[in-house]
């Protein structure tokens, strides 16, 4: 998955004057897609838009940073997403997915991750509260992204088995998650679900969302929904050639397999990683999808 | 009641934690063994729960909680002489990352395995860890990294130490998801460990010896 501080790094921009304008956002994502002809395109610039939107205070250089739970300042950077996808999907030919956080992730990002998982286990009814106000929040905000027909990826890196618990997921996680996925299949659209780190406990729930794709760090596993992943960021980072062509390798006979990085592509990373990525998925299976 | 501290802790109690500990010290029971059997040992099962699967973060967030509340009460009934200003260790995750779930759990296994922490933050500038390197003078400079692209400033902490000749007076050991065993042998770390039980167990076999 290639991202907009990849793009605003290759194009000499600081992520601040990529994120906050769509038309840049749209720009640096084009650049990507033409530079590395892969096969889906993601907007996405950093977990923080919908956080930010809510009141959260985020700094995006040198990296984005959440700097504190929900106060009253809000930023509101999702319009510029929203014309972003829109650009990209009327001059781009490949499916268009735009990243919304899930809405445990966001309602840990309003409370403050620490304090927000504490509160699953002893403040219910906080935890109970700040789901339904980051849950109300992406409802809305998928409605509006969904009435420009492009694909969603919802993102929900808190939702980890590295964090939480089964029992834990399936209490405040996964109920959200359906709804969203629920409502973006009505539409027709393509969904998937991004869960990064330990996910094995929650794999069976995961697929019985029944979305349209499951992008996970470790895709030799068995599931009915289709994997996206399969080179690790490590490898895109710092591997050498051999190494992304073994594991592009072994991610093809892995099928069925949408052929990724494991998660967000480091924007420090070597452009012809990138191209070796896709010309040994190209040569492998000259047929079938790519994306980084 | 020292049995019942420890559950507490284990328990994720905090107000218990307070009562108990308030009630065993009224009864003049040692502080240390407060300390060392019921607020430890609560932890140590802790550590065993979470490197089990059986808790994950939320629930270890709570435990050192109770274990902290506790710790806070005994901490200034405690002489210089105990297990507890043996050996410090500077903790921080690098420069470039904001993951610090992982390191606060570190922090409270170390403390709770009788280590004095100072605890840099996440998102620490390498000249920071140096600079306390100089100033604390400690045994052990822990450095947490969960991302692959800053993971590699640890290696650079480890030059700039060298070159202050700072690198002898003290050990480092490194740890985060993307660290290996291969890689702290790579940059010259002294050692590396997966989890943070795992890293207080480091810690104590550097020390040792
Ligand atoms: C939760 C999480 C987040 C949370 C962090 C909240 C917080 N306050 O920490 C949020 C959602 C905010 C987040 C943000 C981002 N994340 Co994140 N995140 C994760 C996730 C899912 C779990 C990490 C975690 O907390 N695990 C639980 C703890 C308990 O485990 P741990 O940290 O590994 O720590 C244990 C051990 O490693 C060890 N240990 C840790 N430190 C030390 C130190 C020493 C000395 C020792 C001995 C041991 C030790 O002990 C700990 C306890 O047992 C991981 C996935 C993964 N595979 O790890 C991605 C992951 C780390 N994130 C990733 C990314 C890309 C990001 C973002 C850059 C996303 C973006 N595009 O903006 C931002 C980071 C911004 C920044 N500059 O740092 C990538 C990093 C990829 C890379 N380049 O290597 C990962 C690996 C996901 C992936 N598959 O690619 N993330």
């Amino acid at each position: 998955m290639v991202c907009a501080d990849h793009g605003a790094l290759l194009m000499n921009m600081t992520l601040t004057e990529v994120a906050e304008d769509g038309e840049r956002i749209a720009r640096v994502l084009r650049y990507c897609y033409d530079l590395y002809d892969y096969d889906m395109v993601l907007v996405f610039t950093d977990p923080y838009v919908e956080a930010q939107a809510l009141g959260c205070p985020v700094t995006l250089d040198p990296y984005p940073t959440l700097r504190g739970p929900a106060s009253n300042h809000s930023v509101d950077r999702t319009e510029q997403i929203i014309k972003a996808a829109d650009i990209l999907k009327s001059e781009i030919p490949v499916p268009v997915f735009v990243s919304i956080k899930g809405p445990f992730t966001l309602a840990a990002f309003l409370g403050g991750v620490e304090h927000y998982l504490k509160a699953t286990m002893k403040s219910e009814a906080e935890a109970t509260h700040l789901l339904q106000e980051a849950l109300h929040h992406q409802l809305a905000y998928l409605r509006k992204l969904l009435s420009l027909s492009v694909d969603i990826m919802i993102g929900d890196p808190l939702a980890s088995s590295s964090v939480i618990s089964p029992g834990a997921f399936c209490k405040y996680a996964l109920p959200g998650l359906q709804t969203m996925v629920d409502m973006a299949k009505a539409k027709n659209v393509r969904v998937g679900v991004h869960i990064c780190g330990e996910v094995a406990p929650i794999l069976k729930h995961l697929d019985d969302l029944s979305a349209d794709i499951l992008s996970i760090e470790d895709i030799d596993v068995e599931t009915e929904t289709i994997r996206m992943g399969g080179v690790g960021t490590d490898t895109i980072l710092n591997g050498d050639v051999e190494r992304i062509r073994s594991e592009v390798k072994n991610a093809l006979g892995n099928r069925p397999i949408i052929l990724s990085t494991a998660c967000d592509v480091p924007p420090q990373t070597d452009p012809a990683s990138i191209k070796t990525m896709v010309s040994t998925a190209r040569e492998n299976d000259p047929d079938h999808g790519v994306q980084e | 009641m020292i049995e019942s501290i420890r559950k507490a802790v284990i328990e994720m109690d905090d107000e218990k934690a307070i009562e108990l500990v308030s009630i065993a010290l009224k009864e003049k029971t040692d502080p240390v063994d407060i300390l060392e059997k019921g607020l430890i040992s609560g932890m140590q099962e802790v550590a065993t729960l979470f490197a089990r699967k059986e808790y994950y973060v939320p629930e270890v967030l709570l435990c050192s909680e109770a274990f902290y509340a506790g710790f806070d009460i005994i901490k200034p009934l405690i002489g210089k002489s105990s297990q507890q200003s043996k050996t410090k260790v500077v903790l921080g995750v690098i420069e470039g990352d904001i993951h610090d779930i992982g390191k606060n759990i570190v922090k409270v296994m170390m403390e709770a395995g009788g280590y004095e922490v100072i605890d840099l933050g996440r998102d620490v500038p390498i000249a920071k860890f140096i600079e306390v390197v100089e100033t604390e003078k400690p045994d052990i400079l822990a450095i947490s990294s969960l991302m692959t692209t800053t993971m590699v400033h640890m290696a650079n902490i480890i030059s700039e130490l060298e070159q202050r000749k700072l690198r002898d007076t003290v050990k480092v050991i490194v740890g985060g998801a993307p660290v290996n065993e291969e890689f702290a042998a790579r940059i010259k770390a002294d050692g590396y460990s997966p989890d943070a039980p795992s890293a207080v167990k480091l810690v104590e076999k550097i020390i040792g010896g």
